[in-house]
């Protein structure tokens, strides 16, 4: 089998995986579907965007919990952000834990939004390194002449 | 003898020059007028959300179906943009006054047509997110509704689906309650609200025969894109009057 194909084989083996982990979901196929010859890199700087983003979100929340007085409405709120734009980007883990900390902010349970803070790191974390190598993969593939499959 | 001849050759050379420099000053008002058409050509949606990930996303989705875009993330700088941020109602004092720049341009202007009376920018439709810090999606909607912008239809976009907020929308006015993430369908979908009353929106952009337009021509929007083709072209003294758009995009 030639490099090319071992790489697209790779491709979509390890996008089914993504999606079978939940680690995406047929949100982040729409983001790709945007992506085209006008708007080549629109997945990475998406995903770059995001990646920023829950970044500065979790920091805001921990420093917020830190509080000797939590002020849950404002951890709520970066939540919330948080919940919205992981949607949007189809970061279905990252969007679950999400829900749960909503829950804990709302009964105003700080043990529970700082488990749930950890959860949110390590998702990001992995998604990161995730979605890495899924961009690097295609790099190769389009190093190598070839085209990225397309998901069903 | 020779004088004479120099005489005419130079004559010819300015003549020359001259025809040269008119073909360019043609060649450049051709091309201008093409680039301004084309920006009349596409709907512009003036697109509010507060999450920039989902700024980026429906600047791709409505660019993609070529809308022009603009981007503000808040409630407020989508009022400033409007010019409704300074509560006077400017309705009724414009009203009265039609400007003639507006009449040359649009044909028949009144307040209310998706055109601001003093830039001239037109706003075909807005998309707000329902869930904003500050000035909520649906507070936006009523202060649209208010103004002289009331006929531009807006969208509420929500990433939660809560009947009695989707109820409440459709019922101070908003055309259509889309929940989030959009997809293309959805923003594809949004055309036929753009060309649903016609002769709101432009009144030389499509062919309505209740319209007695002295130009005859046919002038479409295929269901396809929402590139209208071709308008007659300027004069060019309207050109220069014509004030040239200044957008807040904010991303």
């Amino acid at each position: 089998m030639d490099v090319l194909n071992q790489l697209q084989r790779q491709y979509t083996d390890f996008t089914a995986l993504l999606y079978r982990e939940g680690f995406v979901d047929d949100n982040f196929t729409q983001v790709q579907k945007l992506q085209d010859e006008s708007s080549p890199d629109f997945v990475v700087e998406v995903a770059s965007l995001f990646f920023e983003d829950c970044e500065k979100l979790v920091n805001n929340m921990a420093e917020a919990l830190e509080q000797q007085d939590v002020d849950f409405k404002q951890v709520d709120s970066h939540v919330h952000q948080l919940k919205g734009s992981s949607s949007s980007m189809g970061a279905a883990r990252i969007k679950n834990v999400c829900i749960a900390f909503k829950t804990f902010c709302e009964t105003q349970n700080r043990d529970g939004c700082l488990r749930c803070l950890q959860q949110v790191n390590h998702e990001h974390t992995q998604l990161k390194t995730n979605l890495q190598a899924l961009f690097t993969l295609e790099r190769q593939i389009v190093a190598n002449g070839g085209s990225i499959p397309v998901m069903q | 003898m020779e004088s004479g001849a120099v005489h005419t050759q130079q004559q010819e050379e300015e003549k020359q020059k001259q025809q040269k420099e008119e073909e360019e000053e043609e060649k450049r008002k051709q091309q201008k007028e093409e680039e301004e058409e084309e920006e009349e050509e596409h709907f512009h949606v003036l697109a509010v959300d507060d999450s920039f990930i989902d700024r980026k996303l429906l600047e791709r989705l409505l660019k993609e179906s070529s809308y022009q875009v603009t981007l503000v993330d808040s409630g407020d700088k989508a009022l400033e943009y409007l010019g409704l941020l300074d509560s006077i109602d400017n309705v009724n004092a414009t009203s009265s006054s039609q400007s003639p720049q507006q009449e040359c341009i649009y044909g028949e202007i009144r307040p209310g047509l998706g055109t601001d009376i003093f830039t001239g920018m037109k706003v075909n439709l807005i998309m707000t997110d329902y869930c904003m810090p500050g000035m909520s999606g649906y507070d936006l909607l009523k202060r649209v509704k208010g103004s002289y912008w009331k006929d531009v239809p807006v969208v509420i976009m929500s990433s939660e689906n809560i009947p009695s907020r989707i109820r409440m929308c459709l019922e101070e006015g908003a055309e259509e309650f889309l929940l989030k993430p959009l997809q293309l369908s959805d923003v594809e979908k949004l055309q036929t609200h753009l060309l649903k009353s016609p002769e709101k929106y432009s009144s030389i952009r499509i062919d309505d025969s209740s319209f007695n337009t002295e130009s005859s021509s046919n002038i479409t929007v295929s269901s396809k894109s929402n590139i209208a083709s071709k308008r007659k072209a300027l004069s060019p003294e309207i050109e220069e009057r014509r004030p040239k758009l200044k957008g807040l995009a904010v991303v």
